[in-house]
């Protein structure tokens, strides 16, 4: 047992669990957070799979009776691995369960030869914030959840030459240069994603850009975007306008958004609220390759 | 009897909330997630909605939209149930079309038990 444990748990590879252990455990450790987030088992499922969340490498905190106290997983994707879905159910806290987990993964990922790890924690989550600041996690900055409400009546489209554009096309765009992107925005989300769509316009003073959307049956969500010519935001307010003037009654989600990204006042003008926020932090240098992603 | 649905997925909430308002005479029905409240709305048209804005399949956001798309439940207080920092909650709640919040943990018995009184009276 390491030192800085005061409980006695063994931390068991999570592709031993069933997806319904995985959740429930997930779960329980959430009860008590400001934004619990919640999943049930296809869910969970689908987030495993979107974001490349290897159970073999991800861990379970069990006691010696079998106890599920803990989870965290880890995502990999080639010289690049993410921490996600840490938690600790709450009267198990403040034993050293958190850092043995975020210990072995870091483990784990240097065993595959992974240097750069990623993770996303929610603001003012404190405890957390600190354990990853103790294994060397540095801040890289904040990141914005917005959500607009589909009450909330689509302003007429702006006068735009606009172009649906099938999964394909979509895929082809994501693939472009968007810089180094929080890794549920990362190209491979979207290629590991369903029901992925996109929207290109094109502005009379030459302005364009597209955005690659996921369109689930209630939902709008996981977006990205880019200007190709001209000012973000009003680009991205032209994008905007008509992706509600199409979908009118979709709630949307939208995650892990840079706070200084240049879009963003276009967003706030028509109708986003931020819901919460989260920091964004790195351990080890970013790989060249990565800026692709 | 006057008639309240509680959408929440963690049992021990749920358990506060049914001990918190067994005194009160109104009939408490549960649901554990969005779909099955969204059912339990539209076949029980309750007087008043508790709901949870952190759920296990879509957040209780996404379900208050629903819910004001149906005619039925067009004009029925949906009080949201949740942790969040109230800044936030009330962004959430004008933006959503909620009528109200009460912050968790539910900590005052009489205190939750006059605040859905107060909805209820608010919204006959």
């Amino acid at each position: 047992m390491p030192a800085h444990l005061t409980i006695d748990i063994e931390l068991v590879p999570a592709h031993h669990f069933t997806i319904e252990q995985l959740t429930a455990i997930y779960n329980q450790t959430r009860v008590d957070y400001m934004v619990p987030m919640p999943m049930n088992a296809a869910r969970l499922a689908e987030y495993i799979s979107t974001y490349d969340v290897d159970l073999r490498r991800s861990l379970v905190a069990v006691t010696p009776s079998g106890e599920m106290l803990g989870v965290a997983m880890l995502g990999l994707r080639s010289s690049r691995a993410w921490i996600t879905r840490l938690g600790v159910i709450p009267n198990t806290r403040r034993h050293g369960i958190g850092q043995a987990l975020v210990a072995s993964l870091i483990d784990q990922a240097a065993e595959l030869s992974i240097n750069f790890m990623m993770l996303e924690v929610i603001k003012n989550n404190t405890p957390a914030h600190q354990l990853f600041l103790k294994f060397g996690f540095r801040e890289i900055g904040e990141l914005l959840i917005l959500r607009r409400a589909p009450r909330i009546p689509p302003l007429p489209p702006i006068v735009a030459d606009a172009e649906r554009l099938d999964r394909l096309d979509a895929m082809d765009l994501i693939k472009r240069d968007r810089g180094i992107q929080p890794w549920t925005n990362q190209s491979e989300s979207f290629i590991n994603a369903s029901e992925i769509s996109g929207l290109r316009v094109a502005l009379a003073d030459g302005s364009r850009g597209w955005l690659v959307y996921q369109r689930q049956k209630f939902i709008l969500t996981r977006f990205a975007f880019k200007t190709e010519v001209g000012d973000p935001a009003t680009v991205a307010y032209a994008l905007l306008s008509h992706l509600h003037y199409q979908y009118p009654r979709l709630d949307t989600h939208v995650e892990n958004i840079q706070i200084h990204d240049p879009h963003l006042p276009a967003f706030y003008r028509i109708g986003y609220v931020e819901a919460f926020r989260r920091i964004e932090m790195w351990r080890g240098t970013p790989p060249r390759q990565f800026s692709f992603c | 009897m006057t008639k309240i649905l509680l959408i929440e997925d963690i049992p021990d909430n749920a358990e506060l909330v049914r001990r918190a308002l067994s005194a009160t005479g109104y009939e408490l029905i549960h649901a554990a997630d969005a779909e099955t409240g969204l059912q339990m709305a539209l076949a029980h048209c309750p007087d008043l909605i508790l709901l949870d804005l952190g759920l296990p399949d879509y957040d209780g956001q996404t379900l208050a939209g629903w819910l004001r798309e149906e005619p039925a439940l067009n004009a029925t207080p949906i009080i949201a149930l949740t942790a969040w920092p109230e800044e936030t909650v009330r962004l959430m709640v004008e933006s959503y079309g909620f009528d109200g919040y009460i912050c968790k943990p539910i900590t005052k018995t009489r205190v939750f038990v006059a605040q859905i009184n107060s909805y209820l009276k608010t919204h006959p």
